[in-house]
């Protein structure tokens, strides 16, 4: 016979006003092998623990079950408590009363039922729990970033500044990311490369830094503390170590194709360096579109480089490292305009998105920073920008504001007019939304120095007229329609997320949001974090963001990978798997749905009738296993059964609530 | 040309002689015309007692599962025999080494409760196949009839009459004739939810738990079963309708991707349940979301059941 101790919470009035306590506790004292049942304002205080403590040592309770709110809460409060009384904390168990009964319920008397069924289910399972012990695992004492743009950098300078050796791995030739793109920065102005190139030249520096530019995270196994990733090096056909950066080779290679730097507005050669200030400063060979690869002709830039460092046979290169922790901080990228032929985007050369108008200004941009029409290379008078073009848009874009849009299209404005003081700056707008330091002043004085014209309103229709673009639309606050004549027109995309983000999601092991944002293990307590243990977010690929944010954010994530880099060891969940062999049949179904490569198959060896026998069997490794139980309910014999949650315990809940 | 059965004996023979075989698993014909048992003969002097006749229906290969074998037992399969045998092969239950295979190409089998339906039962002897026809033998002269009016209906609708995995084949492969696979499915898909929970409860309710249904399937091969353990004890011994619904979805579900659609659950069981449907209504299903998978017959493919894809339907777009 167990000796179960019960403790109901009132959680102030968040159960007890829904929840008849003294009803509770009383039919609670009367549930098989409960020999006490109490109830207290607070159970999670000073005082409350302390209650459960004298109880347990008092009534030599063996198993405690705390009625309370969700164990994700205060579970491990009331391990804590269970431990400093003596008791093996797995030998606690939590009723969840409040969010799966008080909070959900009205009813007083139902509510009542349903709180008593739940601890009657919660002593059901108590009743079967058994000691569990934690063990120490050890922690590979190296971070991995993953996206170099200015989120990654400044995780990746974090953490190494720290002591920590990190890899960096960015997927196109050089860090620096969307940043490296811009011109000026909102909300001061200073020069985007003046202010982000120090940091990209002090990652390549840095001692603790190892840099994978033009690399990919193929594969992550493991688990927090012990991550084990596959990166793969792409080729990039040019020596690493040989190479000056002389630029001979992009001089004379004959391939152009349009540069994904310059969003296309202007041709790049087929070995390249996207930017002048890339980091590295070496060129790659896309192969896709070299002559040499595509014809096996030319050969031109081998020729070239003095320094002998072009090599068309080198191979994508493959490296397996073990990391302690990951930072994801892959970026985002802008709408597709696809959907949006009302403003003649892709039609008509002028009309631009605000990615390539951030081109056009600046000054190692297609037009040297001299913000010329696309079409006839003539400098703009008239220019509209519209805001919002798919974001706040449930039918075509993303429900949500994209958040940094106002802000850059005051920059862009701003910029604008100190290129031509005669230029006219007209802002279509749904909303100002101007939340930030001095990002208000900054849209006033967009406003009130440099004369933009803000409309609120909606653009319907731009129509190519001749060599200028007639801007129809509606000034909502006048009431009136509303015709420009544009030389240029600037559409707000939507901020979205990197089309591949579920895939690197899956890859990781951690959720998206509906838009394909990564999402933080909690909204507002823990908003670097991802739910996968030993996973942090920086930067635009949790959701929108400016770079003050991407950079706040970024070493927040670094902050929590120092914290679990400088532990030694971890605890392990002892609530892992195990097989009992006797009951295997060796289907090895378990091995094929765990998510975490944690089971393998093992010869065994049997006597049966006097002769032996070999057979298969699955084995399940503790340090990998991470009691998701996703091969327990794949068994059909039921040979695996999680510690914690065996089938047993889970039997014993469902008769519990059901008979 | 040779009958099958006699060279059904000549291998068996052989294989015991030679000592490449410690064991063959075969027919044997019992007392009554409608028996054909197992047979397990470990002596080449015992083979002649060996059959092939319209009634080797059991599948033999389950046999493999209580056998543990130093060198190789050989053993006869027909067409869905084979499926059974690799879809154990692929669950690790047998050791493809050590059994050697005679494939047996079968047009179908004789189902003894359309003998009996058609008034034939009475007083007879002896049922041969000779062709397409079927004799009748009695005390009195006999009576002949076309073979295939008296064939199982799983045979009818079947899709492998030739074994797919065999060391040696034994006679000519049969055609097979393509049938409307899930017609029966696809009439319940349509019939109104009640009227589908009272046909399977009315069903369910004659089961007698005796689960030979389970003993017999091919996909049914743990080591030991979990209704047939204690601790936790699955399922009530109490003869309630809810406990034996609980023990045929839960047999459902556990050869759900992995029944390869022979039909034996249904054949065997003594109130006459149609299973297959049931099992049938998974495959078809499973067909549908994850594309044709036929379990048993295609060992290189992979299950759907056990693969996660990306692109697979049930993934939601975005998360
Ligand atoms: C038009 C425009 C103007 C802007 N102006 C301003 C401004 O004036 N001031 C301001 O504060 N903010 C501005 N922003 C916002 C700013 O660009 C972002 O806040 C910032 O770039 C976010 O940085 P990040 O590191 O999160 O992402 P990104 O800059 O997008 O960098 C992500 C990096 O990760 C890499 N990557 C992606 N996927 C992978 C992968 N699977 N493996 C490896 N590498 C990968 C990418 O190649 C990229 O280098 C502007 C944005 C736009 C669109
Ligand atoms: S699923 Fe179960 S029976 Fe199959 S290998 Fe795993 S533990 Fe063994
Ligand atoms: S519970 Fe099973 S499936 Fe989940 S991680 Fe552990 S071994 Fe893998
Ligand atoms: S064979 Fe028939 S009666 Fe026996 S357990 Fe199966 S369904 Fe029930």
């Amino acid at each position: 016979m167990r000796r179960i101790g019960v403790f109901i919470c009132w959680c102030g009035t968040n159960i007890a006003n829904t929840v008849n306590i003294e009803g509770v506790t009383e039919a609670a004292g009367k549930m098989p092998s409960v020999i006490y049942a109490d109830n207290y304002k607070y159970m999670c205080s000073e005082i409350g623990q302390s209650m459960i403590k004298e109880a347990i040592i008092k009534e030599k309770l063996d198993r405690v079950v705390v009625a309370a709110c969700s164990p994700r809460m205060h579970e491990l409060t009331f391990f804590k408590t269970a431990a400093a009384a003596g008791l093996n904390p797995y030998l606690v168990e939590i009723a969840n009363i409040r969010e799966h009964c008080s909070w959900v319920h009205k009813d007083k008397q139902e509510a009542t039922g349903k709180a008593i069924a739940l601890i009657r289910t919660a002593v059901a399972k108590a009743a079967r729990n058994k000691e569990l012990w934690a063990t120490q695992i050890p922690v590979e004492c190296r971070a991995l970033v993953i996206g170099g743009g200015i989120g990654g950098i400044q995780a990746a300078l974090d953490i190494a500044d720290a002591g920590f050796e990190v890899d960096l791995v960015e997927r196109t030739p050089s860090i620096g990311g969307r940043m490296a793109q811009l011109d000026k920065t909102f909300p001061t102005l200073d020069c985007s490369a003046c202010i982000l190139t120090p940091k990209m030249v002090e990652v390549a520096s840095h001692h603790n830094i190892t840099l994978y530019t033009f690399s990919e995270v193929e594969k992550v196994d493991g688990f927090v503390g012990n991550f084990e990733a596959t990166i793969r090096k792409k080729a990039r056909s040019i020596d690493l170590e040989k190479c000056t950066g002389c630029g001979i080779c992009w001089e004379k290679c004959p391939s152009r194709v349009k540069s994904e730097f310059d969003e296309a507005l202007v041709m790049r050669k087929a070995v390249y360096v996207p930017f002048p200030q890339a980091v590295p400063n070496v060129p790659v060979i896309d192969r896709a579109s070299c002559r040499r690869f595509t014809r096996e002709k030319c050969g031109i830039c081998r020729k070239a480089c003095p320094a002998g460092a072009v090599n068309y046979d080198q191979e994508d290169e493959v490296l397996q490292k073990k990391y302690g922790a990951i930072v994801v901080a892959t970026g985002f990228d802008i709408l597709d305009l696809d959907d949006f032929g009302e403003f003649s985007y892709g039609k008509h050369p002028d009309v631009l998105t605000s990615l390539e108008f951030e081109r056009l200004v600046n000054s190692s941009g297609p037009t040297g920073g001299r913000l010329l029409r696309p079409s006839d290379q003539s400098p703009p008078k008239n220019v509209v920008f519209i805001q919002c073009v798919g974001s706040r848009d449930k039918s075509r874009g993303k429900p949500y504001c994209s958040k940094i849009c106002c802000m850059y299209s005051a920059k862009h404005a701003i910029l604008l007019r100190e290129k031509y003081p005669e230029a006219q700056a007209y802002v279509f707008y749904i909303d100002i939304r101007t939340a930030g330091k001095d990002f208000e002043e900054f849209h006033r004085r967009a406003v009130e120095e440099y004369g933009a014209l803000y409309l609120k309103g909606s653009v319907g229709k731009v129509f190519p007229d001749g060599d200028k673009l007639l801007v129809k639309g509606v000034d909502s606050l006048s009431g009136h329609a509303v015709e420009i004549e544009a030389d240029m027109v600037v559409l707000a995309a939507a901020i979205k997320a990197k089309s591949d983000a579920p895939q690197l999601a899956r890859l990781l092991g951690i959720s998206t949001d509906t838009h394909s944002f990564f999402t933080e293990a909690h909204p507002k307590l823990r908003p670097v974090e991802a739910h996968t243990a030993g996973i942090f977010l920086a930067g635009a690929c949790q959701g929108p963001k400016d770079i003050p944010e991407t950079v706040s954010q970024a070493s927040g994530a670094a902050a929590k990978a120092i914290i679990l880099l400088s532990k030694d060891n971890l605890l392990s969940n002892p609530c892992v798997s195990e097989v009992n062999e006797s009951l295997c049949t060796g289907c090895l179904s378990c091995i094929k749905v765990c998510p975490y490569g944690a089971v393998a198959e093992k010869t065994i060896e049997e006597k049966i009738h006097g002769k032996a026998l070999k057979r298969r069997v699955a084995e399940v490794n503790e340090a990998l296993c991470q009691g998701c139980g996703s091969c327990t309910v794949s068994c059909r014999p039921g040979a695996v059964n999680l510690k914690g949650f065996t089938n047993e315990q889970i039997m014993a809940e469902v008769d519990a609530i059901c008979l | 040309m040779k009958q099958l059965s006699e060279i059904l004996k000549e291998v068996a023979f052989g294989s015991l002689s030679s000592g490449e075989a410690e064991m063959v698993i075969g027919w044997q014909k019992g007392p009554f015309w409608w028996q054909s048992f197992p047979a397990f003969i470990t002596d080449p002097g015992g083979t002649g007692s060996l059959i092939w006749d319209p009634f080797s229906v059991s599948n033999l290969s389950k046999y493999l599962l209580k056998e543990v074998p130093e060198k190789k037992i050989a053993l006869f399969l027909k067409g869905c025999d084979a499926l059974g045998f690799n879809q154990m092969l692929r669950d690790g239950r047998v050791d493809r080494e050590k059994v050697l295979l005679f494939g047996i190409p079968c047009d179908g089998l004789v189902d003894p409760a359309r003998v009996e339906a058609a008034g034939l039962s009475k007083g007879l002897l002896q049922v041969k196949k000779e062709q397409e026809e079927l004799i009748f033998y009695y005390k009195k002269g006999q009576r002949k009839a076309p073979a295939r009016d008296f064939y199982y209906a799983k045979c009818l609708s079947c899709r492998y009459p030739n074994p797919v995995i065999y060391d040696q084949m034994l006679g000519e492969a049969v055609p097979c004739q393509p049938v409307e696979r899930f017609a029966d499915v696809s009439k319940l898909e349509t019939t109104p939810l009640e009227e589908r929970f009272s046909y399977w409860s009315r069903h369910f309710s004659r089961c007698i738990r005796c689960f030979a249904c389970r003993n017999v399937c091919p996909a049914c091969s743990c080591r030991e079963c979990i209704f047939d353990l204690a601790e936790p004890r699955w399922l009530g011994k109490a003869n309630e309708l809810s406990e034996t619904q609980f023990y045929h979805i839960t047999r459902a579900y556990h050869v759900a991707g992995r029944c390869v659609d022979c039909g034996e659950c249904a054949r065997i069981c003594p109130v006459g349940i149609p299973l297959a449907e049931l099992n049938r209504k998974f495959i078809k299903d499973i067909n549908e979301l994850y594309g044709e998978y036929d379990a048993g017959a295609d060992l290189d493919k992979e299950a759907p059941l056990l693969t996660f894809k990306t692109d697979d339907p049930d993934v939601s777009s975005g998360s």
